[in-house]
This record gives structure tokens, sequence and C-alpha cells, in this order.
């Protein structure tokens, strides 16, 4: 039998006195997607960081077509035919496609310029390679994110790529951009490359993947193939123990009503791009957890920042809480009438990261604990225990670089943030996104409490399986409107896609 | 040298280790690097009957006069750069506190703490109007404070025509009241120089403000995630506002100390201190990204320069020289820094 094309075995790694792989192995053969899941903070970075030569391993040995290799550097990987896609891309946003096709190894014509025509030229075959179409005279960033990524794939082959690592590739994507990058997998497939596909999502994996490697504590919890294994053996593998029921029970909610919203509006901002409210009625009750779902660009996000006072000034219509009118020019305004907001992208609007698990905790509440503006100690640090105690947040220290914690641990270092404040109606947005599955069910059981305790909770999420779990009822937004509202308890993931896709052909045809 | 390529990968992953430089030095690097200068300046001092001229304690407190004005540039200029910011402006501003400061008790005749109620308010109000196009506008305090920097010089030529104004006290009209001379003189039977009873003063209050201060946390977070910190709910815009207005305040003290040091305020006073408040800054450890640094650094970073200056001058060495040791020193210090993210 042939060597297989990629083959790690034993893999140590440590960081300081942390294990972060105690003897890890992985085998791709050519053509071959093969899954790589586990929960945050189960060595799969690290990992992948050994193969494209980020990280040196402390022992174990990498072979590619049975060929021992070691790699120093990231440019040593390369060459060996490891290539990375990167959950931030390594392309500049600023140049065009083709410019970013030849980075640092343009064409050059007779007289050492730019030989312009034969980039032009690479840069339509690379694409039409692998199957995208796209003009490669355009600026990169006006691409959307899957778009992007595919320039990066392209890219990655271009350069003699054998084994492809792909970093949770999905998690920036809407379901039809995610189409067209599964799209081209069978493609790479009959190239004879290996795909290492790092996800969450068991219905992706189930698609796409024709293995798996399941991590946990820096070993192998398991191998299995996708074909023959069902989604909950596979979750049982990450976890250790089976989590016997991921969606809590629920309270009902109460009568009376704390979010009403009516007829509102946001005008466009200057910059455009975004898709604003349009005339939203919508009301949440008291210890109500009401879903918003929708594709990507229907609108979720800016309905929860105009809540939450973002749009400032360019709001239009009444927002109640508990019947009274609400003054929303400010996160500040918001903050101070009630609402807490946890935010999509904790690292760019959640957290500071250099910053202590402690600091980060009590960033809202400062004003609150402190006395005319000079801050108690005590008072802080109970309040930091508690969160930390409440909300089971696994940190070394309250004084722990907040950066050093799993994804969902930093998630909850958000949410403690916003519940020390005490808000009476607690905004979401896709709140267990890039977190492993124990600490999903664990903010799922934290949303139901907060709802049993009378909170009103506004959840957006991507993942209609969430909402229909979690929620009384889901709002549809399509286009900025609401589009209808389901019953959480009937609605079903056929319903809500029905409503959020419909598309109007008819009008955008006519206009 | 040659590498055996068959060695395992756990031998070269030891030996980056012993590269690695505890992340404990880099927090303490500004005062390791205190003491080293103070080591190297009293091995390098004259002696003189035996005695080592630099620990003598007037020249040590003559070390934290002559950084007095530095130094309470150097301790604002701290909190606008945790902000991710810059405040090019401080030196022109000393200029313009300097040369108003004469004015008003040479020309116009004011009492001393009428002079000094308005010059600080000036330095207030600069600093403020700065902060504010900065960010309310959303002008980078690069630009906003290097015009901040022509019109101060702009502004101080005009006030006093473009001559400096000398400083002669006296009782009556066209003189300066005697008190005013204080800032020249010593306290504590002689031996302390009042600006550096100041310059102690302000570095004290401002550790207890980054310690014990809502407003120092808000900074903090403003600087290392602007966004978070508005999402949050913190006044981003009132904090950064603040920020500057602090660095004009604290511009327009170390204008006043100026001209009671050299009994006289010219426009031209102040020129590239800005720079060397920024060194002293930089030395203290503190990130021009924001969001990272301390003012105990900045005070040994100012102490470093305060020092180095000193020992150089003892030693009767050219002023042009010591220019070039401290590019050096700045040099290392951010390399030091840069080495520290990069291990990270």
């Amino acid at each position: 039998m042939l060597a297989p094309l990629l083959q790690m075995r034993g893999i140590v790694k440590h960081f300081g006195g942390v294990h972060a792989l105690r003897g890890v192995d992985l085998t791709v053969g050519a053509g071959e997607v093969h899954a790589l899941l586990g929960e945050n903070g189960a060595g799969k970075s690290t990992l992948m960081n050994v193969l494209s030569g980020v990280v040196r391993p402390d022992a174990g040995a990498i072979e590619i077509d049975g060929e021992p290799v070691a790699f120093a550097t990231p440019a040593d990987a390369q060459a060996a035919g490891v290539a990375m896609i990167h959950q931030e891309l390594d392309l500049v946003p600023q140049a065009t496609v083709t410019e970013n096709l030849f980075l640092g190894r343009e064409p050059r014509t007779r007289f050492r310029t730019l030989d312009r025509a034969a980039m032009r030229g690479h840069a339509r075959e690379l694409l039409d390679d692998i199957g995208i179409d796209l003009s490669p005279a355009r600026t990169l960033s006006s691409l959307r994110v899957g778009e992007q990524q595919m320039v990066a794939i392209a890219k990655a082959l271009s350069l003699e790529a054998r084994i492809l690592v792909m970093d949770e590739p999905t998690s920036a994507l809407s379901d039809s951009e995610v189409e067209r990058l599964f799209a081209i997998i069978p493609r790479l497939r009959r190239r004879g490359v290996g795909v290492v596909f790092i996800s969450h999502r068991m219905d992706e994996i189930a698609v796409i993947a024709d293995r798996g490697t399941v991590m946990r504590d820096g070993r192998n919890a398991g191998t299995f193939v996708v074909a023959e294994t069902a989604p909950a053996e596979v979750i049982r593998m990450m976890v250790g123990q089976p989590i016997e029921q991921l969606f809590p029970d629920r309270e009902p909610p109460r009568e009376a009503v704390r979010l009403g919203v009516r007829g509102l509006t946001v005008a466009e901002h200057p910059g455009g791009g975004r898709t604003e409210p349009r005339d939203v009625d919508l009301e949440v009750r008291a210890g109500e957890v009401v879903g918003l779902a929708g594709l990507l660009g229907a609108g979720r996000t800016e309905l929860l920042d105009a809540l939450f006072g973002l749009a400032g000034h360019r709001l239009a219509g009444t927002v109640e809480l508990d019947g009274a009118p609400v003054r929303l020019a400010s996160p500040r305004d918001a903050i101070a009438a009630g609402i807490g907001y946890v935010p999509e992208d904790r690292r760019v609007s959640g957290l500071v990261m250099m910053e202590s698990v402690a600091a980060n905790i009590v960033l809202s509440a400062l004003p609150t604990l402190a006395r005319a503006g000079w801050r108690r100690a005590s008072r802080e640090r109970s309040a930091v225990a508690a969160s930390i105690r409440d909300l089971h947040i696994k940190t070394a220290s309250a004084e722990s670089a907040v950066g050093t914690l799993s994804g969902g641990n930093q998630q909850k270092v958000v949410f403690a943030r916003h519940l020390l404040r005490e808000p009476r109606l607690l905004l979401l947005d896709d709140p267990t996104r890039g977190v492993d599955i124990g600490a999903k069910s664990e903010i799922y059981r934290l949303l139901a409490g907060l709802a049993a305790g009378g909170m009103a909770v506004l959840v957006a999420s991507s993942e209609l399986p969430e909402l229909l779990g979690i929620c009384d009822r889901v709002a549809v937004l399509r286009g900025g409107r609401i589009v209808t509202v389901l019953d959480g308890r009937t609605a079903t993931q056929e319903a809500i896609l029905a409503a959020a896709s419909l598309e109007q052909h008819t009008t955008v045809e006519a206009g | 040298m040659s590498v055996d390529t068959t060695e395992p990968t756990a031998e070269a992953a030891t030996k980056r280790r012993r590269f690695v430089i505890p992340e404990r030095f880099f927090t303490l690097q500004s005062y390791v690097a205190l003491i080293l200068v103070f080591l190297a300046a009293i091995v390098f001092s004259p002696r003189r009957g035996g005695e080592i001229v630099f620990l003598n304690s007037e020249n040590l407190l003559n070390i934290v006069r002559a950084v007095s004005e530095i130094g309470i540039l150097a301790i604002g200029m701290t909190f606008v750069i945790l902000i991710a910011g810059i405040d090019l402006s401080v030196g022109a501003i000393l200029g313009l506190a300097a040369t108003g400061t004469a004015s008003l008790l040479m020309v116009h005749d004011f009492g001393v703490a009428m002079t000094i109620l308005i010059i600080l308010t000036i330095g207030l109000a600069f600093g403020a109007t700065q902060g504010y196009l900065s960010a309310r506008l959303g002008i980078q305090a690069f630009i906003v404070t290097l015009a901040g920097l022509q019109v101060a010089r702009g502004l101080a030529r005009i006030w006093s025509g473009g001559q400096g104004i000398a400083l002669a006290y006296g009782d009556g009209a066209d003189v300066a009241p005697r008190a005013f001379s204080l800032l020249n003189s010593r306290t504590f039977n002689g031996t302390v120089p009042i600006p550096a009873l100041i310059f102690a003063g302000v570095g004290v209050i401002a550790l207890i403000v980054v310690r014990k201060s809502v407003f120092a946390r808000h900074v903090y977070a403003i600087g290392g995630n602007e966004r978070a910190a508005r999402l949050s709910g913190i006044p981003v815009t009132r904090v950064k506002v603040t920020v500057f207005a602090i660095s004009g305040l604290l511009a327009a003290l170390a204008g006043i100390i100026h001209a009671g040091q050299l009994n006289q305020g010219s426009p031209n006073d102040g020129m590239g201190y800005e720079l060397d408040a920024i060194a002293a800054v930089v030395i203290g450890g503190t990130s021009l990204m924001g969001g990272v640094g301390t003012v105990s650094g900045t005070l040994a970073g100012a102490l470093l320069l305060g020092i180095l200056n000193n020992i150089l001058a003892l030693n009767n060495i050219d002023s042009n020289v010591q220019l070039l040791i401290k590019g050096v020193i700045i040099v290392a210090a951010a390399g030091i820094q840069a080495f520290r993210s990069q291990q990270k």
C-alpha cells in the first residue's frame, strides 16, 4: 500500500509547564478531506502550527509521502507543500486579486518591470482551475469573506500546496458562500490534495469530510469514518462524557412586556454596506428569550446595534423598556437604561486582550463599584470572584491575561461584564460562535437561568438548532425587516429558512 | 556553525528555551535600566577628595530639579500614549506658558496666584481643544498636535512680540512679585529645589490616579480596545478630551516652572522638549500602540535621562555626544519591547 500523503506521529509540545500536545497522531491520505475536531484548548491549533512550521515540536515525527520532514520555519513547510488558510487571511486587502495571487513572485518582463499581462492571464487560469467565478481585477477588500478565502485557496494551490489546512473556514460565511466553498472541494480531491478541515459544525463535517480525528486534552480521542458515525458519537468523543441534554428546560415567560419596539428604522450610514433595520416592530416580555434569525446580511447585528445605541442619531421610531421610552444615542445610554450587549466578535468588540480577567469583568461596572470616581479594591475583588464562580469561568486566577482563556471562557467574561450591571434586557449576537460544545451547553443554561430570573433576552444566531432550542419565539429578518415571528416550540428549521431566504426576484428584477 | 540535521527537534527546543527572557524582566525593564545607569554613573563619576561627586546629595537633588520639566511633561504624555495618542504640542505649550507667565508678571502686573491660574487654564483649554478635535472629529492626534505645536509657538511670539521677557523681582509696577522667585529656590533648609518637589508631587498624584481611579482604568481600556471600551459604556470622547487636557495642563505647569528657573520667558523655550518627554515614556516601557504602560516606568525613564545628562556633564562630555547616547538608549528600550511582543 502507498504511504499516506501526511503522517504525523507522537507529536509532543510543551509551552512552559503546559502540555499542549501529549503524543498526537494524524494521518491524511491524498484526495481526502479530514476533519479535525475538539473543544477549544484541545490542541488543534498547536497541532496545525506544528504542521505548518510555526511551532517546533518537542518530540514526534512528520512524514510526507513516507519521507520524514522537519520544519524549522513556515517557509520550510510551504516548500514541502503545506499551506494554511487562516481565519485571518494572509492577503493584502488593498491589492487586487491578481496582485495578491502573485505577491512576492510577480512575473517580470525582459526589462525587469512587472509583466501585468502575464499576471492577468495566469490569475484567470488559477481561478478557473478550481472553478472560482471572480474577476481577478477586483480589489480584495471589495470581495465577500468567502470569496477572499477562495482567493487564498487559489494562491495556496498555485504554490503547489498538497496539504491544505482550513481553520474554521465557514465561520464567517453565509450559507450560499459555504455552498460555493464546498463546491470547489471535489476539484481539490481530484488533484490529490489532502485537506485538513477544522470545524465545530457537525452538519458541515457530515457533508464534506471523509474521515475525522477528534482531539481532547492534547491527545487523540478517536478517529472515525464520517459516513459510519453518528454525530452524537463524535460529540461524546469530544467532551469525554455525554452531554445528556444540550438545551435546558425553560420556564414560560411572564406577562409584562419588557422591550417594546415600534417603527424602528435606522438611516443608512454614510459609509453604507450595512442592512439597517427598516420599520421594525418587536416585543420581548420579561423572562422571554426571543431569537433573531436571518441570512448573513439580513440585518440581525444592525438591529441589536441600534437597540444598544450604536446607531446614534440615525435611529428613528420608539423603543420602550417596561413601558417607558428610552433614549438610545450611545451605548452609555443603553447601559444606563438597563440594556446589556454581548457582541458578535469578542476579540474585536468585547475584550481588552492585554488586560486581566478581573479588569475585563469590571470594565462596565467600574463607576458603580467606585466611590466618587475612586476604585474600591475589595468591592471589585468580590464582584470578580462572584462572577468567576457563578459563570464557571475557567481561569488560573483573576489576574491572568484574558487572552490565555479558551474561547468559551472569554465569552463568559464578556457575559459577566454586562451581568454585573444587572441589565433588564440582554442582547446577544451569535454568543456561541467559535466556542466548544461544552461551553455552548453552559451558555444555554445560563441564558435559561437569566430568563427564569425575569430578564428579557434577545439573541441573534446563525445556528438554527440553537435558536429553536433556546427561544420562546423566533423573529426572522430579511433586508432589515422582520418578515415573520415564529413560535419557538413549533417552528422548524425549514420554516425559518423559507422565511429568511424567500427572495423577491420580481421586485429586484423590476428595480 | 554546523548543526547535525538528524538531531531530534527536542534539542532545538531546549536551545530556544534558553533564550527566553522571563516576562517579569520586561515589566521591570525601566527600573533595571535606571539602576544600571545609576551604577554606571557612580563608576564614571569624577571624585573630589575621595568623595564621589555624583552621589553628593546636592548633585542628586539637582538631577531631579533638572528633569522636573521633562518629567512633568512625560507624566502627561504617558496618559496620551496610553490611549494610543501622541502629543507633539507640549514643548510649544511650555514655551507659550513661560512667555505668558513672564508677560503677565512683568507687563500686566498680575499677582502670582492669578498668573498661575490664568496660565494653567490656558494650558488646560489648549489641551482640551486638541483632544476634542482628535476624539470628536477623528483627526489623528499626531496631526492635531503638530498643528497645535505651530499654533502655540505662534501665539507665544505674537504675545511677546517675538522677544524673550526677562523677569526682575521687586515691589511695585513693571517688576515681578518676589514670591515668584520661590520657584528658583530650595526648601527644607535650602536643600530640596522647589521644582523637584513639584515634580515629585505631580508624580505621586499620577501614581495614585493610575492605581486608584476609574478614569485610569478607562484610559487603559480605550488604549487596549477602543471599540470594546465604547461598548462597555465608557465615555470614550470625554476620557480622551480629559487626557489631552491633562497633558496641556501639565505642560503649562512645566512652563511656569521653566520661567521661574530661568527668570525669563521666551517663545522659543521648550523647543524639542516633546521629544524628550516621549523618550522618557518609551524608555519607561509604555507601548506606543496604547493600553500598556505605567507612570512609574515613565518616572524611571525621566530620571534615567537626567542621570545620563548629569554624568556626561560632570565629565565635561560634549552635549552632542549626549544626544547620540540618548538615541542609542531609546532604540535599545524600544528594541527590548519589540522582542517582548515577538516572544509572546
